[in-house]
């Protein structure tokens, strides 16, 4: 459990004190974070995946201030991530409580399935972020620049935790 | 359900929080209501069309009163009588087409007043354009009138300020169109004349419209004009009409037949 704490622990504050603070361009603004909501356990009630999409969201919300963004990105993630896993063989690992990874999912679909997610977060958020003030362009090269940079590094992530298992 | 509740309180937040998204969606909401309410009051004014019309009708009848006073009132130091009401001559009562036929020999339009609204056998009938016809006949609540597109209708014409012992016919020809013959050659009468009504008629007030000259043909070997009319009323589309009451028209009736 403690564990688990650090793991989230240190991808929100990774999340909130470094990219977050990413000074390279304008067109990069990865969202990582959204690994934790990938990878929850497979076995996990919806009603608690929703409620912790939720609390999550609300926490990088506090974080940035955009109330509600993030915390209706989340909730989207979490039901598209759900009609997704539907499709995939994964029962057993649900019954041995595994999370979703590459791992237990294998490569083709955890692949296919983050960057599906992904792509639809960065872009969801920068839609409803941009309400009001649409920069078509801008909201695509940022959507595709930052979906690219968030799938390299959650790849890190898995690569490091799949050689940590082997 | 727990996601519908949780997108809820997230859309809240959003809209409501965050400024651009606020602007947006008020912006958005009014547009929204404005045109809510556009579509209610375009509902609500063609739901009303009806009383709106009447209304209007009433207003031309109104109109229609003070726009012939003065030859038609009894003058106070005239009779000398101290409660003398400066009575008009003519009144007109509005009523509403129900049927209407153009395209026969003799055509005729049935009106929803009848004698309970005081309509009798040889009333003129009026549009808002101009003369229509002549009631025929009426029951308590209808009556029947004949169009000016009628064989049988005649009407003296007046045209440029000067009334012609002629007739206005319809031959059956052309809708919306009458002839008048017998118009000598040295009259000045030129296409778009104002053909209206004169002094000779106890139906209707002098000047209203009848139509005018849409064309005039010299024919050799005569010495009179035929003039086309095209009527200024418009019987395709007949709908609203107003019967013209001559409050005097049995005592007038009664003095020429005297004579």
């Amino acid at each position: 459990m403690i564990r688990l704490l650090t793991y989230w622990t240190l991808v929100i504050g990774f999340q909130v004190l470094v990219l977050n603070h990413l000074d390279i361009s304008s067109y990069i603004y990865p969202q990582v974070f959204v690994v934790l909501l990938l990878t929850l356990p497979l076995h996990l009630k919806k009603t608690y995946q929703f409620l912790i999409g939720f609390g999550l969201g609300l926490i990088m919300d506090l974080f940035i201030y955009s109330p509600g963004i993030h915390m209706s990105a989340c909730l989207w993630f979490i039901a598209i991530r759900m009609i997704i896993l539907e499709r995939q063989d994964l029962k057993e690992h649900a019954n041995n409580k595994s999370a979703y990874s590459i791992k237990t999912a294998g490569f083709s679909p955890f692949y296919y399935t983050t960057l599906i997610l992904i792509l639809f977060y960065h872009f969801y958020v920068l839609w409803i972020d941009g309400i009001g003030n649409m920069q078509v362009e801008h909201m695509i090269l940022t959507g595709f620049s930052s979906s690219l940079l968030s799938l390299t590094i959650i790849g890190v992530f898995q690569a490091l935790s799949l050689n940590r298992f082997e | 359900m727990l996601f519908v509740v949780l997108q809820i309180i997230c859309g809240f937040l959003i809209f409501s929080l965050n400024p651009y998204q606020q602007a947006t969606f008020s912006k958005l909401a009014l547009g929204i209501t404005a045109s809510i309410n556009k579509l209610s009051s375009n509902v609500y004014s063609y739901l009303d069309l009806k009383n709106q019309n009447s209304w209007l009708q009433d207003q031309i009848s109104e109109q229609f009163r003070e726009s012939y006073p003065q030859s038609f009132i009894y003058l106070n130091d005239t009779f000398h009588i101290k409660d003398t009401a400066k009575r008009p001559l003519f009144d007109a009562i509005p009523a509403q087409v129900v049927f209407n036929t153009a395209f026969k020999v003799n055509n005729v339009f049935i009106i929803n007043k009848g004698s309970n609204h005081g309509i009798k056998k040889n009333m003129g009938v009026i549009s808002s354009q101009g003369v229509a016809g002549i009631i025929l006949s009426s029951n308590e609540n209808y009556s029947t009138a004949m169009s000016l597109l009628n064989t049988n209708m005649k009407i003296i014409p007046y045209i440029n300020g000067q009334e012609y012992y002629t007739e206005i016919l319809w031959d059956n020809t052309k809708i919306n169109s009458l002839k008048i013959n017998r118009i000598n050659k040295l009259e000045r009468v030129k296409i778009g004349d104002v053909v209206s009504t004169g002094n000779s008629s106890l139906l209707f007030p002098k000047g209203i419209p009848i139509g005018h000259v849409s064309k005039i043909t010299n024919k050799p070997k005569s010495q009179f004009f035929e003039l086309e009319v095209k009527t200024a009323t418009n019987f395709r589309n007949l709908e609203y009409v107003f019967v013209i009451f001559n409050n005097e028209y049995s005592n007038l009736k009664k003095l020429l037949s005297n004579d």
